[in-house]
């Protein structure tokens, strides 16, 4: 029973998965939100108003929460190979 | 595959429209590169990475049937959320208005619920590998030979034609080569099914679902911001559009002539919500193949309630995306932006409705959030794929190869034919997807050979779990009365227009009608013979039954302790958020 509970949690967790590349893909866009927080993309000088809003920069702030959560709440605790 | 293109929903216009398209809507920028290329290299080592555990048929086909109800619900709700789809509604919302939501709600949550209340219980406890293996412990050989065969058929063509779809949008969108688009999809959905079987599929259908969220949120909450807000949403689509039934879910629906769809409210109660949503949700092994993944009674009970819960939400990143371009899309000069169908704009050079996502996408996103929407929109091909080519492999060696070819293999050979066959299968893929390339019409008759079959199932599945009587000869007669007077309708629409009156019971019927009613129509059938034939054949004992029919199966308990664990309360809290909402936007 316990040799089969090691092996569980061992395994990698689907929602690991989700929450690195969530965690990837928000740090990527918080480094792209602060390159275009002074060299607007050509959409934000088409709809003036977004250019306030600097939504690849939040986004990306939301994504890292949620992907770091989900990194750190199903973090591998076993070896894995 | 999708929903939508399962009810044959206007893919020739959304292929045309996406053909015409004048030159490429956008690149990549460097950072959306980076974006797409960290999606590839996670999907190829989640397929290596569960290969490692999809060593016996169980594993490979049902994935070791160890998912949670999270899991479990999350898959069988992506399953269904393909790229193609979201694109074709978001076109719709922008032709017909919010009644587009209507294939989201009514036809979709009731039977998500049924199935997770009613139904479940029998195909789990039957202990079946996929609704053919139900059929045949029901029904005998000749009812499950009859729905593997059309089911494996249609599914790998199915898978085809998600492959061109997505080789056509990346031309479209990005100009990228189609031939390049077929193959790297194809090979790299092939390589983590081959290894990993339905688990990794699972994994990526998860994965997707998160994805698509990610990618296309941004949309309608920019979007909305831009609008004004709901009521100033509404306001403007009435002022742009020049009527205010955009916005009314069903005071609109009294008759034929009153909606931009041409529906009446029976159609969409009767045959959209009752035969064709219960039909392609409840007996389409594509879906009903998530849920048998579920590691515990209570869990395979709970996942389509959980996938109903989010299938309600799709609307916020489908509709209101084509609601909003009625409202603030604009031509260069300041004017509104009118989309307009593939054929005019073949000729004039404009967006056609189903342009609708991509527009979007690209007015709000720039840099980084555009290369996670391309994303998004790839990994919901991609994982349309896979759902088709495992449902394939499961039912191939299950219900045909191993029932009527090889019947005594051992496991290890029966997993070794489940990997071979993903890769034929999506060899077939490609040889469809260039099939259609070459000659269009053949995908509207692909997805039609769907509808063909869905709604007699159903009827034949829900006999045969309710209704003790029905008999072997019933049930495949039945089955095959339905699927032929289907076909035959279909037949008579095309070849005669003026058809529809009476399949829809009104001239004033549009094509949209035809779905629908045909759908009604041949699960009565079906019904019907299933009925007569059953009350004039011997009755099947009832020693026979125990297992797979209600009355005389016993129900075991689903282990659910507290009021928060029972899955009928987070049904009746569903339905109730179903009914509301349907109340709010009435």
């Amino acid at each position: 029973m316990n040799d089969k509970r090691d092996v569980e949690t061992a395994e990698l967790s689907i929602w690991f998965f989700c929450g690195i590349l969530m965690l990837a893909y928000g740090v990527v866009l918080i480094a792209t939100g602060i390159f275009e927080y002074h060299n607007p993309p050509p959409n934000e000088i088409l709809l003036p108003w977004l250019n306030a809003l600097h939504p690849t920069l939040w986004w990306g702030v939301v994504m890292t929460v949620f992907g770091g959560f989900y990194t750190v709440r199903f973090w591998p605790r076993h070896k894995l190979f | 595959m999708q929903w939508t293109v399962r009810l044959g929903f206007r893919p020739m216009q959304v292929f045309a429209a996406l053909l015409m398209a004048k030159g490429q809507m956008t690149k990549l920028a460097p950072v959306d590169v980076l974006i797409l290329a960290l999606y590839f290299a996670l999907v190829v080592f989640i397929g290596f990475y569960a290969k490692g555990k999809a060593n016996t048929s169980e594993d490979f086909f049902l994935a070791g049937r160890e998912m949670t109800a999270w899991i479990a619900g999350l898959s069988f709700v992506s399953a269904n959320l393909g790229s193609l789809e979201l694109m074709g509604w978001a076109g719709a919302a922008y032709q017909y208005g919010i009644l587009a939501t209507h294939w989201y709600w009514i036809g979709a949550i009731p039977a998500m619920l049924f199935l997770g209340i009613v139904m479940m219980p029998f195909y789990y406890i039957s202990k079946t590998h996929s609704v053919p293996g139900y059929l045949q412990l029901r029904f005998g050989e000749g009812a499950r030979g009859l729905s593997a065969i059309s089911f494996g058929i249609m599914t790998i063509l199915m898978s085809g034609v998600n492959m061109y779809a997505m080789a056509v949008v990346m031309q479209t969108v990005l100009g990228w080569n189609i031939s390049f688009s077929i193959w790297v999809g194809a090979a790299t959905v092939a390589l983590y099914v081959m290894l990993g079987g339905l688990r990794s599929a699972i994994i990526n259908e998860v994965l997707q679902f998160v994805l698509i969220w990610a990618g296309a949120a941004m949309i309608p909450i920019l979007g909305l911001i831009e609008a004004g807000g709901w009521t100033n949403l509404k306001a403007q689509i009435a002022v742009n559009v020049g009527r205010s039934d955009y916005t009314h879910l069903w005071s609109t629906l009294g008759s034929f002539k009153d909606n931009p769809m041409g529906v009446h409210w029976t159609g969409i109660v009767f045959g959209l919500g009752f035969v064709i949503s219960f039909g392609y949700w409840t007996t389409d092994f594509l879906v009903v193949q998530r849920v048998l993944s579920a590691n515990n009674l209570r869990a395979a009970k709970m996942a389509p309630i959980i996938g109903a819960a989010f299938k309600m939400a799709v609307p916020f990143i489908v509709i209101v995306p084509g609601l909003l371009a009625l409202a603030v899309l604009k031509n260069p000069d300041g004017s509104v932006m009118h989309l307009v169908p593939a054929s005019v704009a073949a000729v004039t050079g404009q967006h056609s409705y189903d342009d609708v996502l991509p527009l979007m996408l690209i007015r709000y996103c720039g840099p980084g959030l555009l290369g996670l929407g391309i994303t998004a929109l790839v990994a919901g091909f991609m994982s349309g794929m896979a759902g088709n080519v495992s449902a394939f492999s499961t039912v191939w060696t299950y219900d045909i190869y191993g029932a009527f070819i090889n019947k005594k293999a051992s496991d290890k050979h029966y997993v070794a034919m489940g990997r071979w066959s993903t890769v034929i299968g999506m060899l077939v893929s490609v040889g469809t997807a260039y099939l259609v390339m070459n000659a269009n019409s053949i995908m509207d008759y692909v997805q039609a050979l769907f509808t063909f079959f869905i709604a007699p199932l159903f009827g034949t599945v829900i006999l045969g779990m309710l209704w003790k009587r029905a008999t072997h000869a019933g049930g495949f007669w039945g089955l095959l009365a339905g699927t032929v007077s289907s076909i035959g309708m279909f037949i008579w629409t095309h070849s005669d227009p003026g058809a529809l009156r009476y399949i829809a019971l009104s001239p004033d019927a549009k094509p949209m009608a035809e779905n629908l009613y045909r759908g009604l129509w041949s699960w009565l059938i079906c019904v019907g013979i299933t009925v007569i034939v059953s009350m004039m054949t011997a009755p099947v004992p009832a020693e026979q039954l125990g297992g797979l029919v209600y009355g005389v199966t016993p129900i075991p308990h689903d282990g659910s302790k507290t009021l928060w664990q029972k899955p009928i309360f987070w049904a009746i809290v569903v339905i109730t958020v179903f009914f509301i909402l349907n109340l709010m936007l009435w």
